[in-house]
């Protein structure tokens, strides 16, 4: 699995995605999902990005929940929510499929 | 001023193992430059049944010679060497009833030099069959499907599922430059000339001067040409990337894939050069 920005985030984002991928690729693709499952994992995951300050190999002053409000990242995900919930995802949608010619 | 370099792409596996293979693409032997890849949101709508994720990869990069050579130092700070790191949010959505992908990257750092965004639809085939048959043939295509994502890691099943599928995933990708630099200076200067706040008057002597002797225009354009220049130079090595994971999803399985991720990223770890190769560029600047 890729590593965490936050390396002690490590473990809980393993047992995460882990998970994710099973309910990804057994549930999800078949189209038989109802609800996320691993969203109390993720709960877990995203706990430990905000709340601890990674020690970053690379930019020991940047830590995650940092980077996240510095950057307007936590307004992008609020927004791409939002979106979702109104399932307004029309921008999202691939261009046009050519129409077949009259 | 806008740089836009667009292309289309056949992979011969099908869509669900292509989107499989999206989410788990670094580490991969081409990518030894992501440093890191976090979920940061996820949301599954139940209704519509598709997928929104938004995450954070942090890219080790180099900034061309010819870019720190036409910025100024107080601009680069203390990547005036070149060396950089840079964060991508990428955003993606998945809907597997209707058969696409739509995902989108974007750096978030130093957009103010060269703002990059790259898209990239990935689309399951439309069979050119009447709407009734097609909706049969999709829930038999997605049954036939099961081996091939088989969790644990069935790799004779997985190898017949996609042979005898012959399923193609088609992808479009994009990507967008666009270079903003010398617009906050000029729009300070300006700021300056009508007699508003003059806070930043200590900064300006020297990148006055600098945007004189260059004309933003000229600096804009050259930063988009080479970020063009990169970019084509990057994106092969970000299909092959792909490829090595679904290939590994073929051979393997999911377990296959973890597998191999697993002997990427400790390779990482101990510096080692995935590839190998003389003379090819660092895999990573996409």
């Amino acid at each position: 699995m890729s590593a965490s920005l936050a390396p002690e985030c490590n473990e809980v984002k393993e047992r995460y995605d882990n998970c994710f991928l099973k309910w990804y690729s057994e549930k999800f693709l078949r189209g038989t999902a109802t609800t996320d499952e691993c969203d109390p994992l993720f709960k877990q995951y995203e706990k430990c990005l905000s709340v601890r300050e990674p020690i970053s190999l690379v930019r020991p002053t940047h830590h995650h929940q940092k980077v996240l409000k510095e950057r307007g990242i936590d307004k992008m995900v609020k927004e791409a929510r939002e979106d979702n919930r109104e399932n307004d995802a029309e921008h999202m949608k691939p261009v046009s499929v050519p129409s077949s010619p009259s | 001023m806008v740089k836009f370099y667009s292309s289309t792409d056949t992979y011969s596996y099908p869509f669900p193992a292509v989107t499989l293979a999206y989410f788990l693409r670094y580490p991969n032997p081409y990518s030894t430059h992501v440093l890191s890849t976090d979920t940061i949101a996820r949301d599954f709508d139940p209704e519509t049944q598709r997928l929104t994720t938004i995450r954070l990869h942090l890219k080790r990069s180099k900034l061309p010679s010819a870019v720190t050579k036409l910025l100024p130092r107080s601009l680069l700070g203390a990547s005036a060497s070149g060396d950089t790191q840079t964060y991508i949010l990428e955003k993606s959505v998945v809907d597997v009833k209707e058969g696409w992908m739509d995902t989108e990257s974007r750096n978030l750092e130093w957009t103010g030099v060269l703002s990059v965004i790259e898209r990239q639809v990935f689309r399951r085939p439309m069979p050119e069959v009447p709407d009734e048959v097609k909706l049969f043939q999709g829930m038999e295509g997605a049954a036939r499907r099961h081996g091939f994502l088989n969790f644990g890691g069935n790799g004779a099943g997985a190898k017949v599922g996609v042979d005898l599928n012959g399923e193609t995933t088609e992808v479009e990708s994009s990507v967008t430059l666009h270079s903003h630099v010398g617009e906050a200076w000029r729009k300070k200067r300006l700021a300056a000339q009508e007699g508003s706040s003059s806070s930043s008057e200590e900064e300006q002597p020297q990148k006055v001067g600098f945007l004189r002797s260059w004309g933003t225009a000229t600096l804009q354009r050259n930063i988009e040409k080479i970020g063009l220049t990169r970019t084509l130079r990057s994106q092969p090595n970000a299909r092959e990337g792909m490829k090595v994971v679904l290939e590994r999803m073929r051979e393997g399985g999911l377990v296959g894939v973890l597998e191999g991720m697993r002997k990427d990223r400790e390779a990482i770890l101990q510096g080692r050069d995935l590839l190998k190769r003389d003379g090819t560029p660092r895999a990573g600047e996409d």
